[in-house]
């Protein structure tokens, strides 16, 4: 493939599934500069892996894997620094909690919850509520379906216990 | 709340995000010109200057101690000799590892399932710690390499007596470094004292997310 022509797909590729970035820097950062940091890192990635891409999978399959595996590195690195700042996050969403719409309260929950899961529960977690098979899931993360349907079913215990909580 | 509700709420919240996300064509287009790194280009000064340091020293040590080998091995103490020669060996190899682990860890194909990937990195970064092990394994030799054949002939029981000690303890310390430098005793004193700092940080982090993954794996 010419340079020009791959360049041009790369750019209809990203353009096509720039959800899939947004949504994995979501899962895995708190902060907006984070955020854009791992968006740009992940589009990094998948440029340096994208004369590798085999046409077996799924795109979006490829694009999970490089974009939760570069998430999770990145993650890791930046750990310390997301904690001192995740806790004065919290704070301030406190404050604001009573002012929000009861949907943006829900949504506030939801994010605190996803945030207080390990690195691997929230790629589950990210895939379940993006309503992917179970055979995707196991497909982007390497464990058994049914290993992951017994993840994802606990996954959805906790979410259910921990919006009761809250009466929602 | 129901699994739908809950799905959708997801999903709104995603649009307004993909709203607020600053990602223009020329972003993309800045990345396409970008040429795939090379492996040194990708690495830290500090790496590279620690590298460049140890192949300078094996190197040069390793012709130097070769050539009198071969040429003056009669001319010198034999302590030196095969002090310095024992020193060199490891710290080639503990460089020889490090250099192909850096290569491996570059090498990882991030587009392969999600805890094959992370697995294989952290188990790599991890195994970093068998270098720290086979270095220790040179202290005793730092005990040794200054004696000779006429210390022995000329010097005092006592001075004989510490010296052995010394060398005695050195080889138990080193030894003792070389199996207990484990995940296991991570959360000891000692293990703390010795991997503080940056450097170290990312390789415990490694070691924890080994065991994460396994028990995600398991996990059934």
């Amino acid at each position: 493939m010419q340079t020009k022509e791959r360049n041009k797909l790369f750019q209809e590729l990203i353009e096509q599934h720039k959800g899939i970035l947004f949504k994995v820097a979501r899962t895995y950062c708190q902060n907006e500069e984070d955020r854009q940091d791992l968006v740009q890192e992940i589009m990094i990635q998948l440029w340096k892996s994208f004369h590798r891409y085999n046409d077996k999978f799924k795109i979006s399959t490829w694009m999970y894997r490089i974009s939760i595996n570069v998430a999770i590195s990145f993650y890791r690195k930046n750990l310390v620094r997301q904690g001192n700042t995740f806790a004065l996050n919290e704070q301030v969403n406190e404050i604001q909690y009573d002012e929000k719409s009861e949907k943006e309260q829900q949504l506030n929950l939801l994010e605190r919850f996803i945030n207080e899961l390990k690195e691997f529960d929230k790629a589950l977690m990210l895939l379940y509520l993006e309503d992917k098979s179970q055979a995707e899931i196991s497909d982007i993360l390497g464990i058994s379906v049914g290993n992951v349907g017994t993840k994802v079913g606990r996954i959805k215990d906790k979410l259910k216990q921990r919006f009761s909580q809250y009466n929602i | 709340m129901e699994e739908k509700t809950l799905k959708k709420l997801w999903q709104t919240s995603n649009e307004k995000l993909e709203e607020t996300f600053i990602l223009n064509r020329k972003n993309t287009e800045d990345i396409t010109k970008l040429k795939v790194q090379s492996f040194l280009s990708s690495m830290k000064p500090l790496k590279i200057f620690t590298i460049l340091v140890g192949l300078i020293w094996v190197g040069l040590g390793g012709v130097i101690i070769i050539n009198l080998f071969i040429f003056a091995y009669s001319k010198f103490s034999l302590f030196f000799l095969y002090s310095a020669g024992i020193q060199l060996l490891l710290t080639a190899i503990a460089l020889v590892i490090y250099i192909y682990q850096l290569i491996l860890i570059h090498q990882v194909d991030i587009s392969e399932p999600v805890l094959a990937t992370q697995g294989k990195l952290a188990s790599l970064k991890s195994s970093t710690l068998l270098v720290a092990r086979i270095l220790f394994l040179q202290l005793p030799v730092w005990t040794t390499f200054y004696l000779s054949k006429s210390i022995f002939e000329n010097g005092q029981t006592i001075l004989h007596l510490v010296q052995g000690i010394v060398t005695l303890l050195f080889t138990y310390i080193a030894i003792w470094l070389f199996f207990s430098i484990k995940y296991e005793n991570k959360d000891k004193k000692w293990f703390k004292l010795i991997f503080h700092g940056k450097e170290w940080t990312p390789i415990i982090k490694s070691m924890e997310l080994c065991r994460e993954i396994e028990e995600f794996k398991q996990d059934n």
